[in-house]
């Protein structure tokens, strides 16, 4: 009977201390926390220029050394992380050391590629922590670009060349008259 | 009388087949740039006014390629086929000559403006640019072509040889052609903007952008370009003037 209390009353406390454990762990925010301040879509045109904006926050008591961050963009479509290569100039930002409570702005130009959905985070992380920190999701919707109508081009290219090369036949025939 | 050669040296070059073949490959060559730039998808996503800076550049250059190696050989073939005793035996002057194998060149270069005119309106649907696109690239067009014609034809009247003229002429075309396209990063240090403040093609080229990209349409906005672009021609009739002087003291049978 004893033992069976006692068992119980160890149960009854290991479930307690995971309870309070679990609580302390939500209680206490993680030291980096990152906010978009521009809107959470962003809607253009392939070529266009869009400026991402956002504010990176050290909510920890002591300063935070080596934080870096940097975009993670994919592609909603296809599902694929998408090569920064032509969408930023900037694929990250060396941050360095954020003192206690300090806050400072992030800020991204992203140049439009390719028509598509896609869906954009800033990551953040420092040196002494082993978890990064995301930002919420910044949508993209890109419509491609029909600045100029391609359908005239066709005839011009074509058809510049074909009615030279007609005169060409035309004088050419009459010089062989002439002579 | 120079309408006499003017209409002769037109004559020519319409109704002969490697003559009109210019027109036609500047026209497949202006074919083939709209196409690209319009439909290619990386092209495609530049500024429509970069786009156009493009074209023009273009043009310019495939006129002033096509105009140097025409104009390198209009004169300099009377010497070669021996013709031009009689032309100077016959009462046309010097000038008479010149001046219509001057129009003859500078009538190309207007077939060649005519022909990229549905080019520029193509690109430049939707943007309200075509007409100062069209007028720029006739007034700066014809001042640089005016300029390297006058400038070939007194290298023509010194070595009198096609060849010759030809090479320096497109010698000159190119070092002149090459610095114009660097990038503006290239051209901070007061060397490379002395150099770039000379060029006529640079000129062309930075009047284009004014235009085109800044849209800064009027005279006033781009004297900066064209005053540069005048003063070539001027040296350039300069330097014909003196090779004129020089070829009417040697005589048309030069004495070695």
């Amino acid at each position: 009977m004893n033992m069976a209390k006692t068992l119980i009353t160890t149960c009854a406390g290991i479930i307690f201390l995971s309870f309070a454990f679990v609580a302390y762990a939500q209680a206490v925010p993680p030291p980096l926390s990152i906010q978009i301040l521009s809107q959470n879509t962003l809607d253009g045109v392939a070529g266009d220029y869009v400026t991402v904006k956002g504010q990176i926050t050290n909510a920890g008591t002591t300063t935070l050394n080596d934080v870096t961050t940097y975009l993670s963009l994919v592609d909603t479509g296809t599902k694929l992380p998408v090569d920064l290569e032509d969408w930023s100039a900037e694929k990250g930002l060396y941050i360095g050391s954020i003192d206690a409570k300090q806050t400072l702005p992030l800020s991204w130009q992203i140049h439009f590629v390719k028509a598509g959905t896609y869906s954009l985070i800033i990551v953040a992380e420092a040196g002494s922590n082993e978890v990064p920190q995301v930002s919420t999701i910044t949508h993209f919707n890109v419509a491609p670009k029909k600045n100029l109508n391609p359908g005239q081009v066709l005839p011009v290219a074509l058809g510049t060349p074909i009615v030279l090369l007609c005169i060409l036949f035309v004088l050419s025939y009459r010089r062989k008259i002439e002579e | 009388m120079f309408t006499h050669i003017w209409h002769k040296e037109i004559r020519g070059e319409l109704y002969t087949w490697k003559s009109m073949l210019w027109l036609l490959i500047s026209s497949l060559l202006f074919s083939v740039t709209c196409y690209l730039l319009l439909t290619n998808k990386e092209l495609s996503l530049l500024d429509q006014t970069e786009l156009l800076w493009l074209l023009g550049k273009v043009i310019i250059g495939v006129g002033l390629l096509v105009i140097t190696v025409d104009a390198s050989s209009i004169i300099t073939t009377e010497f070669e086929k021996e013709t031009a005793e009689s032309i100077f035996l016959s009462p046309v002057s010097l000038t008479d000559f010149v001046l219509g194998k001057l129009l003859a060149a500078l009538t190309l270069w207007f077939a060649i403006f005519i022909v990229s005119i549905p080019y520029i309106i193509v690109a430049s649907a939707g943007s309200h640019l075509a007409i100062p696109f069209i007028a720029y690239i006739a007034l700066l067009g014809t001042l640089g072509v005016l300029g390297f014609v006058l400038l070939v034809f007194a290298i023509s009247l010194f070595f009198r040889s096609s060849k010759n003229t030809l090479t320096t002429g497109l010698i000159i075309l190119l070092g002149l052609s090459i610095p114009a396209v660097f990038s503006s990063t290239l051209k901070n240090d007061v060397v490379s903007q002395i150099i770039s403040h000379a060029n006529p093609i640079d000129n062309i080229f930075s009047s284009l952008d004014n235009v085109l990209v800044d849209y800064k349409v009027s005279l006033l906005e781009n004297w900066q370009f064209i005053v540069p672009l005048v003063v070539f021609c001027l040296l350039a009739l300069g330097l014909l003037a003196f090779a004129m002087y020089q070829f009417q003291k040697q005589g048309v049978i030069r004495s070695e």
